[in-house]
């Protein structure tokens, strides 16, 4: 029985494998001369945080998607990413660059989104999935435009703010950032796990939420915690490498042609190809233009044309 | 004992109550069929037992036991639901698709076991879906969609079977073989609480028929006593011909070609039909 499922393992650990490797030997710097050590942690650092946002995204895509029954949800959809990178921004616009202020204003900027949109969604105690996409893209439309304000506001900044929303793997580690990059990565595998112990449930809700009750299912609870889980993990990830689009949309698809629907082989399968895509995808970004695009751009020009195939080979 | 007795139910969507003191006891073992208009509360009644909506007032109970002391998963292992719509977002294969049903016994991180298997192997089999374990939910008829969910509440081994209009999407085979798979769970000694718009499937194979007309249980008693002429007119508003079943006895019901007051439709070939030889060629 898990035997089948074996010659798709090996496809995604070597797409990791390979796409690891590509991400640690190639880049502006070369892989020769004196800095070597310099840049070979710089590189380690960018694998590590390219492997946790990859991971991340489509897990939280792929749990999202069987929450919400509906194919076409991503990590965004609640969202949390703008209120991310309305927090990240507000800390550019007041000038506070340096350091670790935009991840912990991004961070902060995801939370207050995640409660906003809970209390939008809950009505008379009970949170339905369609008032959390409700709630969650009114939400994100108010935050990009007062994105796009903060950004008017503090021109200076806008470059980076751009850069900021569009994704990218080139944050700037410094001391504190590292700690926090680490306490962010031990949050990401706890949470990926937890919602790996929820696979039975949401494949079960994905034939309803009434139908999952009656077989069971504590549907309340397990939207509840999909939904501050994958808002926690987003949040965190987002404010290091800003919004990467399309790998938690695109992601899942993928590894449900290669294992079929279940979560408890889509989600782990996920985590892997969502890695895999995101480090080829970074090493794409950085070495094809020179000084390197946002990383959004190059998920959505290979995601938009695979999304497109995809759409027409199941309608 | 009673397989659910309801009492002092009262219910509403809104300030408006649906049901209000409404009182009803279905015995284990019985064949209870729910007829009545749209709106009349069908569903909401299957909803209110099932769990799935609370009751203002009153109690619910389940062989014996308060609804309200029952965790969900105890519910799930007593009591199978067949809702009118089951869409499934993903492309599952039958076989999950029916081990959704052994779920109320599986602990959070338990794999199925031999007997999970079994249960599923043989509630396809009762409903004669084995051959389709490993097709796609969303790759097979209505019929055949119809019957595998009916295996996922069988996997629960339910005491107790609500069903939601389950053959109004299906031919008449496919009625007739859900009709007959229900008789004979409730043969087996299961309960069988059946909400059909189907007069008369509910009429010829319920041992009771429960008549509800916005919220009110107009009558409760075997068929023919419930599907009688002056019962349908006042609830449905309209003019039934009821007869008899030719083999069975059982009321059946017919309407009229038209109802009093409307023009009578005389005869067929008077309707001028497009695309008729006459009217290509006048």
């Amino acid at each position: 029985m898990q035997r089948r499922f074996l010659p798709g393992w090996v496809v995604l650990i070597l797409l990791l494998v390979a796409a690891s490797a590509l991400s640690v030997a190639v880049g502006p710097g070369g892989f020769t001369g004196a800095k070597l050590s310099a840049v070979m942690d710089l590189r380690l650092l960018r694998l590590a945080l390219g492997i946790i946002a990859g991971g991340v995204l489509a897990v939280v895509g792929a749990s999202l998607q069987g929450l919400l029954q509906n194919p076409l949800a991503d990590p965004f959809t609640m969202g949390v990413a703008s209120g991310a990178a309305l927090g990240a921004s507000l800390t550019l616009v007041l000038g506070r660059t340096a350091g670790a202020f935009a991840p912990v204003g991004g961070f902060a900027g995801a939370l207050v989104t995640m409660l906003v949109v809970y209390a939008l969604a809950r009505v008379r105690g009970r949170v339905t999935v369609t008032g959390l996409v409700l709630a969650g893209v009114i939400m994100s439309f108010l935050f990009s435009s007062l994105v796009m304000l903060a950004m008017i506001l503090g021109r200076r900044t806008l470059g980076e703010a751009v850069y900021m929303m569009m994704g990218h793997l080139g944050a700037v580690f410094t001391g504190t950032t590292v700690w926090l990059f680490g306490a962010v990565a031990v949050l990401s595998v706890v949470g990926c796990a937890w919602l790996f112990s929820m696979s039975r449930s949401l494949d079960i809700m994905s034939s309803g939420e009434e139908a999952a009750e009656t077989l069971g299912v504590d549907t309340q609870r397990v939207t509840k915690t999909v939904f501050v889980i994958s808002s926690v993990l987003v949040g965190a990830v987002v404010s290091f490498t800003g919004a990467i689009s399309f790998v938690g949309l695109v992601v899942p698809h993928l590894v449900r042609m290669l294992f079929g629907p279940e979560h408890r082989r889509v989600l782990p399968g996920s985590f892997v190809a969502g890695a895999g895509i995101l480090l080829l995808s970074d090493v794409l970004a950085r070495n094809v233009v020179p000084g390197g695009l946002p990383l959004s751009i190059v998920t959505a020009l290979v995601g938009v044309p695979f999304f497109i195939y995809l759409l027409r080979s199941r309608l | 004992m009673n397989a659910i007795e309801l009492s002092g139910l009262a219910f509403g969507y809104d300030e408006r109550l649906l049901f209000e003191g409404f009182n009803l006891e279905v015995a284990a073992g019985e064949l209870l069929g729910v007829i009545g208009p749209n709106g009349a509360g069908k569903s909401t009644l299957l909803r209110l037992v099932a769990g799935l909506l609370r009751p203002a007032r009153g109690s619910i109970r389940i062989l014996g036991r308060d609804m309200g002391a029952l965790g969900r998963r105890e519910v799930a292992r007593t009591l199978g639901v067949v809702l009118q719509e089951n869409p499934f977002a993903f492309d599952y294969t039958v076989s999950d698709v029916v081990m959704m049903g052994r779920n109320p016994y599986l602990g959070r991180f338990q794999s199925p076991g031999k007997h999970d298997r079994e249960a599923v192997t043989a509630a396809l089999e009762f409903v004669d879906a084995l051959f389709l374990r490993d097709k796609r939910i969303n790759a097979i008829s209505a019929g055949e969609r119809q019957r595998v969910v009916l295996a996922r509440a069988l996997a629960q081994e339910p005491g107790i079977l609500m069903l939601d209009e389950a053959t109004s999407h299906l031919d008449i085979a496919h009625q007739q073989l859900i009709a007959r798979i229900l008789v004979q769970l409730n043969r087996q000694g299961k309960t069988v609480v059946l909400l059909s718009h189907d007069l008369n499937l509910a009429a010829l194979y319920c041992s009771r028929i429960l008549l509800l007309d916005r919220g009110k249980a107009v009558a409760c008693d075997v068929p023919e006593r419930v599907i009688t002429a002056e019962l349908i007119r006042s609830v449905y508003g309209v003019e039934p011909i009821v007869t008899r079943h030719p083999e069975s006895g059982r009321p059946q019901v017919m309407l009229p070609v038209a109802a009093p007051g409307q023009p009578q439709i005389t005869q067929m070939s008077q309707i001028p039909l497009a695309g008729t030889p006459e009217s290509q060629n006048p």
